[in-house]
């Protein structure tokens, strides 16, 4: 599977007692120049992942060690002006599915942006693996 | 360009070891361990010397000693190199891996190519004791790497590959 199968999985696992949010194995287009997660508020998109391999080790027979940078944005958008209950633990749930990735590092960093009445919560994770 | 010896294509600079005079040569033919993904190696001639004062001289005097050789290097840990494949009969380096010849202090004989391995090319010769073995992994850079060292026992040996 890949890291935005894994993605989606743990996603779905650690939202799963959060009824009142969903999870879409699309990716997160647009139509009519609206990304779907403004469309479907409350459903969580996960983006096609952005990658970047490089030398970890140069060896002088050329069987270098690779290392690959992988980085993936994930999307959510509520309501701002009445925002769900239990946001935060979504997010932070929404965070810990770094966890069901296997890489030897890992990290998540959370942004928001307003437009309007809707905050757009973009969680970007990034993996390297070897 | 002066005549300068470039490795970057893969096949140049070549560490070749075995515990039999004669079979360590860096051929791929050889029976000797072809040591893979060394991320260096240093060629090491130290010539040793005793220096000392006399009084109807202004500056000291040297006379050399023998010479400290050494071959130091780094490589990527490869399970069947260091550990050894445990069934080889004819070279018990390539049996007993990087790891088992160190422990069981073995002598091995070593032949380092610095062109490649095609014929008339330059290399060195000699034996010694591996040492120095210091494998160490971390989560930055999750495979195993360690540093080796050859305690060169004696002189090095220029020859050329036949």
């Amino acid at each position: 599977m890949s890291i935005r199968d894994n993605l989606i999985t743990a996603l779905t696992a650690n939202l799963s007692g959060h009824s009142s949010f969903g999870i879409s194995s699309e990716l997160p287009y647009s139509t009519a120049d609206t990304p779907l997660y403004l469309k479907n508020l409350r459903t969580v998109y996960v983006d096609e992942l952005q990658e970047d391999v490089t030398e970890l080790f140069n060896c002088l027979d050329n069987n270098d060690v690779m290392q690959t940078e992988t980085t993936c944005t994930v999307y959510l958008a509520t309501d701002a002006k009445n925002q769900p209950t239990d946001i935060n633990t979504v997010v932070a749930n929404i965070q810990l599915a770094r966890n069901g990735v296997t890489a030897a590092r890992k990290s998540s960093e959370v942004t928001t942006e307003l437009d309007a009445d809707v905050i757009t919560y973009n969680i970007e994770f990034n993996f390297i693996t070897v | 360009m002066a005549d300068v010896i470039n490795v970057s294509s893969g096949s140049q600079a070549l560490l070749a070891l075995s515990n039999v005079a004669g079979l360590s040569s860096v051929g791929p033919d050889s029976n000797a361990m072809i040591v893979p993904q060394l991320t260096d190696i240093t060629v090491n001639n130290s010539t040793g010397v005793y220096r000392f004062k006399t009084l109807d001289n202004t500056a000291e005097s040297a006379v050399t000693t023998p010479a400290t050789n050494q071959i130091t290097t780094n490589l990527i840990v490869d399970e069947t190199t260091f550990f050894g494949d445990g069934s080889n009969t004819i070279n018990s380096v390539v049996a007993d891996g990087l790891f088992g010849a160190s422990k069981n202090k073995t002598e091995i004989y070593f032949s380092i190519g610095f062109e490649g391995a095609d014929t008339g090319d330059s290399i060195l010769t000699g034996k010694g004791f591996i040492s120095g073995l210091a494998p160490t992994v971390n989560m930055d850079a999750p495979v195993w790497t360690t540093p080796v060292t050859i305690e060169v026992s004696g002189d090095f040996t220029k020859a050329t590959q036949s």
